[in-house]
Protein backbone atom coordinates (compact mmCIF):
# COMPACT_ATOMS: atom_id res chain seq x y z
CA UNK A 1 0.00 0.00 0.00
CA UNK A 2 2.47 2.51 0.89
CA UNK A 3 4.58 1.61 -2.05
CA UNK A 4 1.64 2.25 -4.08
CA UNK A 5 1.52 5.73 -2.33
CA UNK A 6 4.62 6.44 -2.90
CA UNK A 7 4.31 5.08 -7.01
CA UNK A 8 1.49 7.57 -7.48
CA UNK A 9 3.55 10.45 -5.57
CA UNK A 10 6.21 9.60 -8.00
CA UNK A 11 3.83 10.06 -10.64
CA UNK A 12 1.79 13.28 -9.54
CA UNK A 13 2.94 16.26 -10.98
CA UNK A 14 2.35 18.26 -7.71
CA UNK A 15 4.99 16.53 -6.17
CA UNK A 16 4.83 18.50 -2.73
CA UNK A 17 0.97 18.00 -3.05
CA UNK A 18 0.83 14.48 -1.97
CA UNK A 19 -2.78 11.78 -2.94
CA UNK A 20 -2.33 9.50 -0.66
CA UNK A 21 -4.94 7.59 1.84
CA UNK A 22 -4.84 10.66 5.09
CA UNK A 23 -5.05 8.64 8.23
CA UNK A 24 -7.45 11.25 9.31
CA UNK A 25 -9.33 8.41 12.32
CA UNK A 26 -6.16 7.32 13.55
CA UNK A 27 -4.33 10.58 13.78
CA UNK A 28 -7.35 12.39 15.33
CA UNK A 29 -7.78 9.70 18.09
CA UNK A 30 -4.39 9.94 19.11
CA UNK A 31 -4.39 13.52 18.79
CA UNK A 32 -7.43 13.58 21.08
CA UNK A 33 -5.59 11.40 23.60
CA UNK A 34 -2.33 14.27 23.45
CA UNK A 35 -5.43 16.39 24.18
CA UNK A 36 -6.42 15.00 27.28
CA UNK A 37 -3.12 14.84 28.57
CA UNK A 38 -2.61 18.99 28.36
CA UNK A 39 -2.70 20.56 32.08
CA UNK A 40 -6.67 20.71 33.27
CA UNK A 41 -6.92 24.73 33.85
CA UNK A 42 -7.49 24.28 37.90
CA UNK A 43 -3.78 23.74 37.64
CA UNK A 44 -3.10 27.03 37.23
CA UNK A 45 -3.56 28.78 40.30
CA UNK A 46 -2.38 26.13 41.98
CA UNK A 47 1.06 26.81 39.69
CA UNK A 48 0.99 30.47 40.63
CA UNK A 49 1.18 29.28 44.29
CA UNK A 50 4.42 27.33 43.47
CA UNK A 51 8.25 28.35 43.77
CA UNK A 52 10.07 28.11 40.87
CA UNK A 53 11.91 25.35 42.11
CA UNK A 54 8.75 23.37 42.86
CA UNK A 55 7.21 24.55 39.38
CA UNK A 56 10.56 22.71 37.94
CA UNK A 57 9.65 19.09 39.72
CA UNK A 58 6.21 19.31 38.91
CA UNK A 59 6.63 20.45 35.27
CA UNK A 60 9.01 17.28 35.65
CA UNK A 61 6.78 15.00 36.51
CA UNK A 62 4.37 16.03 33.56
CA UNK A 63 4.28 15.15 30.02
CA UNK A 64 8.29 17.46 29.69
CA UNK A 65 9.65 14.91 32.09
CA UNK A 66 12.06 13.39 29.24
CA UNK A 67 12.98 17.04 28.65
CA UNK A 68 13.23 18.29 32.17
CA UNK A 69 16.03 14.84 32.52
CA UNK A 70 17.70 15.78 29.07
CA UNK A 71 18.34 19.19 29.46
CA UNK A 72 19.19 19.46 33.25
CA UNK A 73 22.61 18.47 31.90
CA UNK A 74 22.99 22.06 30.56
CA UNK A 75 20.88 24.01 31.90
CA UNK A 76 18.83 24.82 35.54
CA UNK A 77 16.56 26.56 36.94
CA UNK A 78 14.42 29.14 34.68
CA UNK A 79 16.43 28.43 31.56
CA UNK A 80 16.20 24.73 31.97
CA UNK A 81 12.34 24.92 31.92
CA UNK A 82 12.59 27.41 28.83
CA UNK A 83 14.44 25.15 26.74
CA UNK A 84 12.00 22.03 27.88
CA UNK A 85 8.93 24.08 27.02
CA UNK A 86 10.49 24.49 23.71
CA UNK A 87 12.14 21.16 23.09
CA UNK A 88 8.75 19.71 24.15
CA UNK A 89 6.71 21.78 21.65
CA UNK A 90 8.94 20.84 18.64
CA UNK A 91 8.94 17.14 19.51
CA UNK A 92 5.13 17.66 20.02
CA UNK A 93 4.75 19.14 16.54
CA UNK A 94 7.87 16.81 14.98
CA UNK A 95 5.30 14.16 16.20
CA UNK A 96 2.21 15.27 14.00
CA UNK A 97 4.18 15.05 11.16
CA UNK A 98 5.28 12.06 11.39
CA UNK A 99 2.56 10.07 12.56
CA UNK A 100 -0.01 11.72 10.05
CA UNK A 101 0.32 10.52 6.12
CA UNK A 102 -1.22 11.74 2.91
CA UNK A 103 -2.66 14.71 2.38
CA UNK A 104 -3.56 15.46 6.30
CA UNK A 105 0.71 15.68 6.94
CA UNK A 106 0.61 17.75 3.65
CA UNK A 107 -1.37 20.50 5.65
CA UNK A 108 0.06 19.92 9.37
CA UNK A 109 3.33 20.94 7.52
CA UNK A 110 2.24 23.48 5.53
CA UNK A 111 0.21 24.92 8.98
CA UNK A 112 3.57 24.28 11.06
CA UNK A 113 5.98 26.26 8.60
CA UNK A 114 5.13 29.05 11.28
CA UNK A 115 7.85 27.81 13.06
CA UNK A 116 10.30 27.98 10.29
CA UNK A 117 9.86 31.55 9.52
CA UNK A 118 9.85 32.04 13.53
CA UNK A 119 12.98 30.66 13.76
CA UNK A 120 14.58 32.27 10.37
CA UNK A 121 12.82 35.60 11.85
CA UNK A 122 14.56 34.63 15.60
CA UNK A 123 18.06 33.84 13.69
CA UNK A 124 17.95 37.11 11.75
CA UNK A 125 17.07 38.90 15.06
CA UNK A 126 19.86 37.72 16.84
CA UNK A 127 22.18 38.32 14.61
CA UNK A 128 20.75 41.86 13.85
CA UNK A 129 21.36 42.83 17.60
CA UNK A 130 24.77 40.58 17.99
CA UNK A 131 23.03 37.75 20.13
CA UNK A 132 25.34 35.20 21.14
CA UNK A 133 24.31 31.63 19.59
CA UNK A 134 23.48 30.54 23.18
CA UNK A 135 21.21 33.53 23.48
CA UNK A 136 19.38 32.83 20.00
CA UNK A 137 18.57 28.84 20.47
CA UNK A 138 16.87 30.10 23.34
CA UNK A 139 13.64 30.84 21.47
CA UNK A 140 14.23 28.34 18.68
CA UNK A 141 11.14 25.81 17.91
CA UNK A 142 12.29 23.45 15.74
CA UNK A 143 8.50 21.88 15.04
CA UNK A 144 8.43 22.99 10.80
CA UNK A 145 10.43 21.46 8.44
CA UNK A 146 13.79 22.95 9.05
CA UNK A 147 15.53 20.66 12.10
CA UNK A 148 17.15 21.65 15.16
CA UNK A 149 20.83 21.09 13.83
CA UNK A 150 20.11 22.57 11.25
CA UNK A 151 18.74 25.83 13.13
CA UNK A 152 21.67 25.46 15.61
CA UNK A 153 24.34 25.68 12.36
CA UNK A 154 22.32 28.52 11.08
CA UNK A 155 22.41 30.59 14.86
CA UNK A 156 25.71 29.88 14.80
CA UNK A 157 27.22 31.50 11.55
CA UNK A 158 28.92 34.41 12.40
CA UNK A 159 26.64 37.01 9.75
CA UNK A 160 23.77 37.49 8.63
CA UNK A 161 24.99 37.24 4.83
CA UNK A 162 26.41 33.41 5.74
CA UNK A 163 23.01 32.60 7.34
CA UNK A 164 21.15 33.40 3.88
CA UNK A 165 23.74 32.21 2.16
CA UNK A 166 22.78 28.63 3.70
CA UNK A 167 19.08 29.28 3.06
CA UNK A 168 19.58 30.00 -0.46
CA UNK A 169 17.93 26.91 -1.22
CA UNK A 170 14.78 27.25 0.39
CA UNK A 171 11.87 28.48 -0.39
CA UNK A 172 12.81 31.56 1.54
CA UNK A 173 15.48 32.63 -0.54
CA UNK A 174 13.69 34.99 -2.71
CA UNK A 175 12.52 37.40 0.05
CA UNK A 176 15.58 36.82 1.87
CA UNK A 177 18.09 37.73 -0.59
CA UNK A 178 16.53 41.56 -0.33
CA UNK A 179 17.56 41.59 2.98
CA UNK A 180 20.79 44.27 3.22
CA UNK A 181 21.20 44.09 7.32
CA UNK A 182 18.63 47.16 8.17
CA UNK A 183 15.35 46.29 6.32
CA UNK A 184 14.52 43.70 9.21
CA UNK A 185 10.64 44.32 9.43
CA UNK A 186 9.90 44.75 5.76
CA UNK A 187 11.41 41.40 5.44
CA UNK A 188 9.52 39.97 8.53
CA UNK A 189 6.48 41.23 7.06
CA UNK A 190 7.01 39.70 3.56
CA UNK A 191 7.90 35.91 5.00
CA UNK A 192 4.56 36.42 7.26
CA UNK A 193 2.43 37.36 4.16
CA UNK A 194 4.27 34.27 2.26
CA UNK A 195 3.25 31.91 4.54
CA UNK A 196 -0.83 33.09 4.44
CA UNK A 197 -0.24 32.72 0.92
CA UNK A 198 1.10 29.65 0.89
CA UNK A 199 -1.12 28.23 3.01
CA UNK A 200 -4.14 29.52 1.40
CA UNK A 201 -3.13 27.80 -1.76
CA UNK A 202 -2.45 24.46 0.13
CA UNK A 203 -6.31 24.76 0.90
CA UNK A 204 -7.11 25.71 -2.35
CA UNK A 205 -10.27 26.00 -3.49
CA UNK A 206 -12.22 24.89 -0.16
CA UNK A 207 -14.92 22.56 -1.78
CA UNK A 208 -15.33 19.78 1.22
CA UNK A 209 -17.04 21.05 4.57
CA UNK A 210 -13.84 20.28 6.32
CA UNK A 211 -11.77 21.92 3.93
CA UNK A 212 -14.12 24.90 4.78
CA UNK A 213 -13.82 24.78 8.36
CA UNK A 214 -10.26 24.39 8.12
CA UNK A 215 -10.08 27.66 5.72
CA UNK A 216 -12.29 29.67 8.12
CA UNK A 217 -10.05 28.46 11.19
CA UNK A 218 -6.93 29.97 8.85
CA UNK A 219 -9.07 33.20 8.25
CA UNK A 220 -10.11 33.70 12.20
CA UNK A 221 -6.23 33.72 13.00
CA UNK A 222 -5.98 36.17 10.31
CA UNK A 223 -8.56 38.49 11.97
CA UNK A 224 -7.19 38.13 15.53
CA UNK A 225 -3.75 39.55 13.72
CA UNK A 226 -5.05 41.84 12.42
CA UNK A 227 -6.93 43.12 15.51
CA UNK A 228 -3.99 42.87 17.66
CA UNK A 229 -1.87 44.93 15.44
CA UNK A 230 -5.39 47.21 14.94
CA UNK A 231 -5.04 47.75 18.79
CA UNK A 232 -1.39 48.41 19.75
CA UNK A 233 -0.94 50.76 16.19
CA UNK A 234 -3.85 52.94 17.68
CA UNK A 235 -3.15 52.82 21.26
CA UNK A 236 0.54 53.80 20.73
CA UNK A 237 -0.30 56.66 18.04
CA UNK A 238 1.37 54.66 15.15
CA UNK A 239 0.39 57.03 12.25
CA UNK A 240 2.92 55.88 9.35
CA UNK A 241 1.10 55.20 6.00
CA UNK A 242 3.78 52.20 5.82
CA UNK A 243 1.83 50.46 8.64
CA UNK A 244 -0.53 49.78 5.92
CA UNK A 245 2.14 46.79 5.14
CA UNK A 246 1.40 44.81 8.07
CA UNK A 247 -2.71 44.14 7.79
CA UNK A 248 -2.68 40.88 6.43
CA UNK A 249 -5.54 40.27 3.55
CA UNK A 250 -8.14 37.10 3.47
CA UNK A 251 -9.36 37.49 7.18
CA UNK A 252 -13.07 36.18 8.07
CA UNK A 253 -15.59 38.68 9.60
CA UNK A 254 -13.27 42.02 9.09
CA UNK A 255 -12.30 41.76 5.25
CA UNK A 256 -9.36 43.99 4.45
CA UNK A 257 -10.98 47.02 2.78
CA UNK A 258 -12.46 47.16 6.20
CA UNK A 259 -9.16 47.11 8.27
CA UNK A 260 -7.55 49.83 5.82
CA UNK A 261 -10.35 51.98 6.67
CA UNK A 262 -9.69 51.80 10.54
CA UNK A 263 -5.99 52.37 9.63
CA UNK A 264 -5.87 56.33 9.68
CA UNK A 265 -8.74 56.45 12.66
CA UNK A 266 -7.87 57.88 16.17
CA UNK A 267 -7.83 55.09 19.20
CA UNK A 268 -11.37 56.13 19.69
CA UNK A 269 -12.73 56.39 16.35
CA UNK A 270 -11.05 52.97 15.81
CA UNK A 271 -13.27 51.63 18.89
CA UNK A 272 -16.28 53.46 17.55
CA UNK A 273 -15.62 51.69 14.09
CA UNK A 274 -15.18 48.62 15.79
CA UNK A 275 -18.74 48.66 17.27
CA UNK A 276 -20.20 47.87 14.10
CA UNK A 277 -18.25 44.70 13.86
CA UNK A 278 -19.58 40.93 14.96
CA UNK A 279 -16.31 41.05 17.19
CA UNK A 280 -17.39 44.07 19.19
CA UNK A 281 -19.97 41.70 21.12
CA UNK A 282 -16.82 39.97 22.61
CA UNK A 283 -14.71 42.55 23.34
CA UNK A 284 -17.13 45.29 24.69
CA UNK A 285 -16.49 44.20 27.99
CA UNK A 286 -12.77 45.24 28.02
CA UNK A 287 -12.21 48.18 25.75
CA UNK A 288 -13.06 51.26 26.57
CA UNK A 289 -11.65 55.28 25.45
CA UNK A 290 -9.50 55.38 28.88
CA UNK A 291 -8.44 51.47 28.84
CA UNK A 292 -4.21 51.83 30.30
CA UNK A 293 -2.84 48.46 28.94
CA UNK A 294 -3.92 46.20 25.90
CA UNK A 295 -3.19 42.74 27.91
CA UNK A 296 -7.20 42.01 28.70
CA UNK A 297 -7.88 42.75 24.84
CA UNK A 298 -4.96 40.11 23.56
CA UNK A 299 -5.90 37.87 26.32
CA UNK A 300 -9.55 38.20 25.19
CA UNK A 301 -9.23 37.51 21.50
CA UNK A 302 -6.88 34.76 22.49
CA UNK A 303 -9.25 32.61 24.27
CA UNK A 304 -11.67 33.11 21.95
CA UNK A 305 -9.53 31.83 19.19
CA UNK A 306 -9.08 29.00 21.14
CA UNK A 307 -12.84 28.87 22.08
CA UNK A 308 -13.79 29.48 18.22
CA UNK A 309 -11.14 26.54 17.23
CA UNK A 310 -12.76 24.30 20.43
CA UNK A 311 -16.04 24.83 18.96
CA UNK A 312 -14.81 23.89 15.28
CA UNK A 313 -13.49 20.68 16.37
CA UNK A 314 -16.92 19.31 17.34
CA UNK A 315 -17.89 19.76 14.43
CA UNK A 316 -16.14 17.59 12.16
CA UNK A 317 -14.29 15.17 14.39
CA UNK A 318 -12.43 13.23 11.44
CA UNK A 319 -10.52 16.32 10.05
CA UNK A 320 -7.40 18.66 10.20
CA UNK A 321 -9.70 20.62 12.47
CA UNK A 322 -9.19 18.87 15.71
CA UNK A 323 -5.76 18.52 15.32
CA UNK A 324 -5.58 22.89 14.80
CA UNK A 325 -7.25 22.98 17.93
CA UNK A 326 -4.53 20.72 19.99
CA UNK A 327 -1.62 22.55 18.51
CA UNK A 328 -3.67 26.05 19.77
CA UNK A 329 -4.30 24.19 23.04
CA UNK A 330 -0.55 22.76 23.35
CA UNK A 331 1.16 26.01 22.41
CA UNK A 332 -1.32 27.88 24.60
CA UNK A 333 -0.25 25.96 27.68
CA UNK A 334 3.49 26.33 26.99
CA UNK A 335 2.76 30.01 27.18
CA UNK A 336 1.43 29.96 30.36
CA UNK A 337 3.83 27.92 31.55
CA UNK A 338 6.24 30.59 30.52
CA UNK A 339 4.57 33.23 31.60
CA UNK A 340 3.90 31.90 35.34
CA UNK A 341 8.18 31.13 35.25
CA UNK A 342 9.43 34.02 33.99
CA UNK A 343 7.04 36.31 35.79
CA UNK A 344 8.23 34.10 39.13
CA UNK A 345 11.80 34.76 38.13
CA UNK A 346 11.49 38.47 37.46
CA UNK A 347 9.57 39.11 40.42
CA UNK A 348 5.79 39.90 39.07
CA UNK A 349 3.11 39.84 41.76
CA UNK A 350 0.42 36.80 41.60
CA UNK A 351 -1.93 39.10 40.39
CA UNK A 352 -0.26 40.28 37.41
CA UNK A 353 0.72 36.81 36.21
CA UNK A 354 -3.14 35.92 36.40
CA UNK A 355 -4.10 38.66 34.22
CA UNK A 356 -1.68 37.58 31.77
CA UNK A 357 -2.79 34.03 31.25
CA UNK A 358 -4.96 32.74 28.96
CA UNK A 359 -7.29 30.42 31.20
CA UNK B 1 -37.67 -26.40 -23.42
CA UNK B 2 -35.48 -24.12 -22.59
CA UNK B 3 -36.77 -23.38 -19.00
CA UNK B 4 -36.72 -27.07 -18.37
CA UNK B 5 -32.71 -26.30 -19.05
CA UNK B 6 -32.46 -24.08 -16.80
CA UNK B 7 -33.97 -25.31 -14.28
CA UNK B 8 -31.75 -28.51 -14.65
CA UNK B 9 -28.71 -26.49 -14.35
CA UNK B 10 -29.88 -24.37 -11.73
CA UNK B 11 -29.61 -27.09 -8.94
CA UNK B 12 -31.64 -25.29 -5.68
CA UNK B 13 -29.01 -26.67 -3.57
CA UNK B 14 -26.24 -24.76 -5.44
CA UNK B 15 -28.36 -21.32 -5.51
CA UNK B 16 -28.78 -21.56 -1.86
CA UNK B 17 -24.72 -22.32 -1.47
CA UNK B 18 -24.48 -19.11 -3.80
CA UNK B 19 -26.77 -17.41 -1.45
CA UNK B 20 -24.99 -18.63 1.93
CA UNK B 21 -21.81 -17.44 0.60
CA UNK B 22 -22.96 -14.08 -0.82
CA UNK B 23 -24.38 -13.49 2.81
CA UNK B 24 -21.09 -14.16 4.53
CA UNK B 25 -18.91 -12.54 2.02
CA UNK B 26 -20.55 -9.32 1.48
CA UNK B 27 -21.52 -8.90 5.39
CA UNK B 28 -17.20 -9.63 6.00
CA UNK B 29 -16.52 -6.71 3.62
CA UNK B 30 -18.83 -4.54 5.14
CA UNK B 31 -17.59 -5.10 8.79
CA UNK B 32 -14.05 -4.94 7.52
CA UNK B 33 -14.81 -1.63 5.88
CA UNK B 34 -16.63 -0.65 9.76
CA UNK B 35 -13.59 -1.63 11.52
CA UNK B 36 -10.92 -0.28 9.59
CA UNK B 37 -11.20 3.28 10.76
CA UNK B 38 -12.14 2.11 14.57
CA UNK B 39 -9.46 -0.28 14.40
CA UNK B 40 -6.81 2.47 13.65
CA UNK B 41 -8.35 5.31 15.99
CA UNK B 42 -8.44 2.58 18.71
CA UNK B 43 -4.55 1.99 18.11
CA UNK B 44 -3.75 5.62 18.16
CA UNK B 45 -5.94 6.63 20.78
CA UNK B 46 -3.76 3.12 22.73
CA UNK B 47 -0.50 4.96 21.40
CA UNK B 48 -0.58 7.73 24.28
CA UNK B 49 -2.73 6.09 26.76
CA UNK B 50 -2.66 2.24 27.36
CA UNK B 51 -5.32 2.00 29.62
CA UNK B 52 -7.52 2.68 26.52
CA UNK B 53 -6.73 -0.73 25.62
CA UNK B 54 -9.98 -2.40 26.78
CA UNK B 55 -12.05 0.21 25.30
CA UNK B 56 -10.75 0.29 22.05
CA UNK B 57 -11.43 -3.84 21.86
CA UNK B 58 -14.65 -3.25 22.63
CA UNK B 59 -15.24 -0.60 19.92
CA UNK B 60 -13.30 -2.18 17.07
CA UNK B 61 -15.45 -5.57 17.53
CA UNK B 62 -18.60 -4.08 17.68
CA UNK B 63 -19.15 -4.09 13.64
CA UNK B 64 -17.91 -7.85 14.24
CA UNK B 65 -21.73 -8.43 14.58
CA UNK B 66 -22.48 -7.75 11.12
CA UNK B 67 -21.03 -10.96 9.81
CA UNK B 68 -22.33 -12.73 12.64
CA UNK B 69 -25.62 -11.85 11.21
CA UNK B 70 -24.49 -12.63 7.69
CA UNK B 71 -23.02 -15.76 9.03
CA UNK B 72 -26.75 -16.98 10.96
CA UNK B 73 -28.57 -16.20 7.63
CA UNK B 74 -25.75 -18.23 5.87
CA UNK B 75 -26.74 -21.44 8.36
CA UNK B 76 -30.49 -20.60 7.85
CA UNK B 77 -30.63 -20.96 4.53
CA UNK B 78 -27.99 -23.87 3.73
Amino acid sequence: MRLLQRLKRGMSTQKSRPQGNSNYAYTTARVRAMKSKLLPKETYPRLINMQIDEITRFVGELEYKEDVDYLARFYEGVDLIEHALNRNLAVTFTKLISISEGELNFLISEYLKKYDIWNIKTILRGKYCGASTDEILEAVVAAGRLTYTFTSELAAKPTYEDVIASLSTSEYASILKDYDGTNLSVIENRLDKKYYQDLFTAIGDPKSKDRKLFSKFIRTDIDMKNLITLFRLKKYKVNDPETADLILDGGLRLKYKEVEKMMPLAFEDFLTELENTSYWEELSDCCGPNMDSLTDVETKLKKLRLKTAASFSHVYPLSIVPIMDYILSKENEVNNLRIIIRGKAVGLSDEEIKSQLVI
Amino acid sequence: MAVETAAAVMDPAGLKAIGAGLAVGLTGIGSGLAEKDIGSAAVGAMAENEALFGKGLILTVIPETIVIFGLVVALLIS
